[in-house]
This record gives C-alpha cells, sequence and structure tokens, in this order.
C-alpha cells in the first residue's frame, strides 16, 4: 500500500536563494547574478539551486511521516530547471513501513506540470 | 572534448577536508531551508531527543563539500563563481548537477569534526540536443570524529 503525500508548494524568492547559497557558501553565480546568468548560461531567470529542491522534497516527506523519522538515503536527478518565481509543487506517495523503513517517490513539479525533479528515498521509522 | 590531459586530470587524488561544524552553521543552515524543530536550534532540545547538541538537517553533509570545495582564497574561483580546481579541461564552462544518490550514517551534531574524502568515480563523454556533454561523477565520504560513517554521496556534475 502506497499514501499519497499531501504537496507542499514552494516559492523561493531571492532572500532564499541568497540564504541558501550563503549558508551552504555555494558561490556559483547561476544562483544570484542575473545578467550572468541569461546572458552566459542562456537562461530566462536566477536558477533554484539542486539540492535545495532536494531539501525540499525530503521535508514535504518529513512533514507527513514526523519529526522521528529519519533519512536513510536518497536519490534524485533534475529533468527541467526550476527558476526564481516559479511555485514549486512537492508531493509523491510513501508505502506502508516495512520492518521500520518507508519507501518514497518524491517529486518536484512546476504550476505548468513540468516536473523539474524526482528521487526516491528511504526513511526509517518507528515500529 | 575529453582530451589525454582531461583524463590525467580525473585521476588525480585529492587531500582529505577537515571540517569543525559549529552550532552557527547548523543554525544558518537550518534557517535556510526553513527548519523550525528546535534540535537544530536548542542544545536543550537536542539533549532531550538524545543528541549530544544541535543537530544538523539531513542534508547538511552537502553544506561541508561545498565549504571544501568553495572555501578558498578568491583567485581560485573561476569566473562563474565555481571553484576552478573542480572545473575538468574540457572545454565547456557551463555546469548543471545531474544525479545525486546520497546514503546518510550517523547524524552530525555541532562540536563534530567530519572528515572529508573525495574521488572522482569516472568522467564520460555524451552526444546532447545542443552538442556535447561531458559527466564527471564524483564520490564524498564524510566520516566524523570517532570514525563513524556519516555520509556517503555520489553527484554528477554535467558540463556543456
Amino acid at each position: 500500500m502506497t499514501t499519497e503525500l499531501p504537496i507542499v508548494t514552494r516559492t523561493p524568492d531571492a532572500v532564499d536563494l541568497f540564504l541558501f547559497s550563503a549558508s551552504s557558501w555555494l558561490i556559483h553565480r547561476i544562483h544570484y547574478d542575473l545578467p550572468f546568468t541569461t546572458e552566459n548560461d542562456g537562461h530566462p531567470g536566477l536558477l533554484i539551486h539542486g539540492p535545495l529542491q532536494g531539501t525540499y522534497m525530503v521535508q514535504a516527506a518529513q512533514r507527513f511521516l514526523g519529526r522521528a523519522a529519519k533519512l536513510r538515503s536518497i536519490t534524485y536527478r533534475h529533468l527541467a530547471p526550476a527558476y526564481m518565481g516559479d511555485s514549486l509543487e512537492c508531493g509523491g506517495t510513501v508505502s506502508d513501513p516495512v520492518e521500520g523503513s518507508v519507501e518514497a517517490e518524491l517529486w518536484i513539479r512546476k504550476a505548468d506540470g513540468t516536473v523539474t525533479t524526482t528521487g526516491t528515498a528511504t526513511f526509517e521509522v518507528q515500529p | 572534448m575529453i582530451t589525454d590531459e582531461a583524463r590525467a586530470w580525473a585521476q588525480q587524488t585529492y587531500p582529505d577536508y577537515v571540517f569543525d561544524v559549529g552550532r552557527r552553521d547548523i543554525i544558518k543552515y537550518a534557517h535556510a531551508i526553513g527548519e523550525t524543530d528546535p534540535v537544530h536550534f536548542d542544545a536543550a532540545a537536542a539533549h532531550e531527543a538524545g543528541y549530544s547538541d544541535i543537530v544538523a538537517p539531513p542534508f547538511f553533509p552537502y553544506v561541508i563539500r561545498m565549504h571544501a570545495a568553495h572555501l578558498v582564497p578568491r583567485d581560485e574561483l573561476a569566473p562563474d563563481g565555481s571553484a576552478t580546481a573542480d572545473v575538468p579541461p574540457v572545454g565547456a564552462t557551463r555546469a548543471m548537477a545531474g544525479e545525486i544518490h546520497m546514503e546518510l550514517g550517523a547524524p552530525v551534531v555541532a562540536g563534530d569534526v567530519i572528515t572529508v574524502k573525495k574521488r572522482i568515480l569516472e568522467m564520460y563523454e555524451k552526444e546532447g540536443r545542443s552538442g556535447n556533454l561531458v559527466f564527471v561523477k564524483m564520490e564524498f565520504t564524510f566520516l566524523n570524529q570517532q570514525g563513524d560513517l556519516v555520509a556517503r554521496e555520489e553527484f554528477t556534475r554535467i558540463y556543456r
């Protein structure tokens, strides 16, 4: 049996992108320098960090599973870029616990339906 | 794009990187990602939950490896802000994140001293829609001061 996660929508703004770059000491310009990002990399906007999206996916599952659930492993990949201003809907499904472990299928999609990131994660839960 | 020079680059070995985890490191990152659980901010709450000090959110090893790459003198940063040492000599200047796989072990708590071991697992080339892409797959192993495995991560960066 699997259960659908309630969708959590995150819309990171310039402050969120700054805080993520600053706290992780990530200096890549595509997350804060718009002229560079459009002219050098050909993107229409500032990119939302891949690991920030990975974090959002984990948080959406964690909110459902509770604080006691512990992330044990995750594999995720990016299928399309997400830009500042995009609303990211974080959802997926989680399995029933089997021997203290829950498998989650996670995704992030934009309001227009474009899936930006998908992943699978394993959480340890209290039996 | 992958020349002998690039192949030699991919064979290099990296020195271990040591990161002292401070409370402030954890608190900054926890606020940045919108965490609200007091175990990330308040030592008393963390003690009550069974941790020796405030505990980091699960993706914290990422923060450690970003510091390992980017906490370098200004002139060791490439024009796009990435670490020059991380950019393979393949004539590509635009980087994107590929697949990430992370396994987590012991939690990271304030006061830990984490050692990061980095190596390049493979480098390969693929034809993309707008020219060739170079994939660099790296492995990061994070150990705490007791020698316990905190995390192991495989991360692919794509250059075009």
